[in-house]
């Protein structure tokens, strides 16, 4: 494994923690507050990174050099895109963490018929403070993305996981197969076989399908699979007794922008 | 092959003995479904349970398991020990003994032995019982409806009493230390003759009977078929997830919060997930459903027989519950059904 170490190292100079810095768009920052739920090794992770900037602990404006960009939200403005682009241009790895950043997320279910919307909020005077608004759009429709911790929230651990994969290297590969083969796993019955909607039919897995497992149908935060086979799961709901567009309309609350939810018009690309 | 027979009041204390020495897995009530689990007692077991959503596979092949651990900063492999618990199946149906007889010829071969599987193996024992097939059994069409090994005991139920097939001297013991078993008697045999044949009779006959699976699925390697099959592929999993005999596995790494220690694993995989044929360079061998799907189905129905001499698909009908978008053998049977009409295309 090759690791990942500070830029600026010059010869002879002790071996420096790589620098990371945490940077919040559009979201909740409930990402970014779930990480510190991952208490009991939080100093342990701490020991391996050089933290330098966390935007929902720190007054001081984010530093200008650093290795590792982890992102939550997404991205609602032209700032905010712009604030991409130079984390891209610093950063040796960006990892995005929560649903919002990976698909827009929450945002993103405005991003439909989007323009009309701030006036319909704010009347004619639209706040500067808002910024130059767009449509909700995910981080990597803007910047290269090298890491995705999926989910709203993430699991902390799993973050910590992904971080250590650009720390140290990883020879785990990111399956795109959905979450019912790990609900079966767990050995939980199927929620279609009670006429009831749930998401893992198209969603992509990794989760370990906690949610099914506490006796609750998936609400697709990891995100549409890209090998999703829409088309046959409108068919699973034909068949069960569970109303398509109930379906269709489900997976607008983290997919809206996703070109293979068919209903969504992807605005402002 | 030793018959004894034992009155069915005398299945807990057997039970019990078992449990004395071992961890004691059997059926129980889960949801609206059935499980293999741990049991404490007799009475959490449900002896007629029509099938369970998983297979008794996890206990051989964990669906994750540490194979070693080893300490990043020394960059050397740690001494590792695994955990085995000396435990009985019990209440395993006829076709998960033979998915089991399937692993064990693969991971058990003498050129490729696999150290964690043998451990598992070698410290279980497995209690077979008799079944009656419900909607989606299919095993008597793929030779797998009897269980001529790979069992210490199986439990022939004749009415009030079990027929019991000794398989290992070990259970042989326990069996007649716990209970009081009796030689068969004309009227035990001519009760477990009648008892065969009213399970032969029991199996749903609108799945079909189909002769020379192994050539026809050659003979029909490129037909439209496997496109509208596969290409309704969830990509889920969930058929290897439930299936008795899907054996692959991946390997990867996986550090501790404090990078400092990690773990080498093994973790299930399945032929049905999109990147499972992905090489180096990223090329696809099998980038769609339909050559996914069609894969899958000749390991279970051809390629396995070839190499092994049995069909790696028992006939269990797990996955005909778990897949959603219905693909099993049992559409692969009808398939060929129709491609056998008389008026066929």
């Amino acid at each position: 494994m090759q690791k990942m170490t500070s830029a600026n190292n010059g010869a002879g100079e002790q071996e420096r923690a790589p620098r990371v810095v945490f940077v919040g768009l559009a979201s909740c920052f409930g990402c970014q507050i779930n990480i510190t739920n991952a208490e009991a090794y939080l100093l342990d992770v701490l020991g391996q990174i050089d933290l330098r900037y966390w935007q929902l602990t720190h007054s001081e404006p984010m530093p200008d050099e650093f290795d590792v960009a982890v992102v939550e939200g997404a991205v609602t403005t032209e700032e905010a895109a712009e604030t991409l682009l130079e984390v891209r241009r610093r950063a040796k790895a960006v990892i995005t963490i929560g649903a919002c950043a990976a698909t827009a997320g929450i945002p993103g279910m405005a991003s439909e018929h989007y323009l009309p919307r701030p006036v319909q909020v704010y009347g004619e005077h639209i706040p500067e403070a808002c910024g130059t608004m767009c449509a909700p759009r995910p981080v990597k429709s803007v910047i290269d993305v090298d890491f995705e911790v999926a989910c709203c929230p993430v699991e902390p651990l799993e973050f910590v996981r992904v971080l250590q994969q650009v720390l140290y290297g990883s020879n785990r590969f990111r399956r795109s197969s959905t979450l019912c083969g790990e609900c079966k796993r767990n050995e939980r019955g199927c929620f279609y076989g009670r006429e009831t909607l749930c998401l893992g039919l198209v969603t992509r897995s990794g989760c370990g399908a906690k949610c099914p497992n506490l006796g609750r149908p998936c609400n697709g935060c990891a995100g549409l699979s890209p090998d999703a086979n829409v088309a046959s799961a409108r068919a699973v709901c034909e068949r069960s007794g569970v109303s398509v567009a109930r379906f269709d309309a489900a997976l607008e609350m983290f997919n809206q922008t996703n070109p293979l939810v068919a209903s969504a018009e992807v605005e402002g690309e | 092959m030793l018959y004894r027979v034992i009155d069915a009041a005398e299945l807990p204390q057997l039970v019990a003995a078992f449990m004395e020495k071992y961890e004691v897995v059997a059926p129980v009530r889960s949801g609206r479904s059935f499980a293999f689990e741990v049991v404490t007692s007799f009475d959490e077991i449900v002896l007629d349970y029509p099938t369970t959503i998983t297979s008794l596979k996890k206990y051989y092949l964990p669906p994750r398991e540490t194979l070693f651990e080893f300490d990043m900063g020394e960059n050397e492999v740690r001494d590792f020990e695994m955990q085995v618990k000396p435990r009985v199946l019990f209440g395993a149906h006829a076709c998960d003994i033979n998915a089991l007889n399937c692993l064990n010829s693969v991971f058990e071969d003498a050129r490729y032995p696999d150290p964690y599987y043998e451990a598992h193996r070698a410290a279980t024992m497995v209690v077979g019982i008799s079944c009656m097939p419900s909607e989606g059994c299919f095993c008597h069409l793929l030779d797998s409806d009897e269980a001529r090994s790979g069992y210490n005991l199986f439990l022939a139920d004749i009415g009030g009493r079990y027929l019991v097939s000794i398989g290992s001297v070990e259970a042989a013991n326990i069996l007649e230390s716990a209970c009081n078993p009796r030689v068969a008697t004309d009227e035990d045999r001519i009760a477990f003759r009648h008892a065969t044949r009213r399970r032969q009779q029991a199996f749903n006959p609108d799945i079909p009977d189909i002769q020379e699976i192994p050539m026809l699925m050659d003979a029909f390697h490129s037909d439209p078929f496997w496109e509208e099959l596969g290409g309704r592929c969830l990509s889920c999993t969930a058929c290897s997830s439930v299936c008795p005999t899907c054996y692959c596995f991946d390997i990867r790494d996986t550090l501790d919060p404090d990078g400092a220690t990690g773990r080498r694993e093994r973790v299930w995989d399945a032929c049905t997930s999109p990147q499972f044929a992905q090489v180096a360079g990223g090329h696809n061998f099998r980038d769609d459903g339909r050559n996914r799907v069609r894969h899958r189905m000749y390991h279970k129905l051809n390629g396995f027989l070839a190499t092994h001499d049995r069909n790696l698909c028992v006939g269990c009908g797990r996955c005909v519950y778990a897949c959603k978008a219905n693909i099993s053998p049992i559409e692969v049977l009808k398939f060929f059904e129709r491609k056998g009409a008389d008026n066929a295309q």
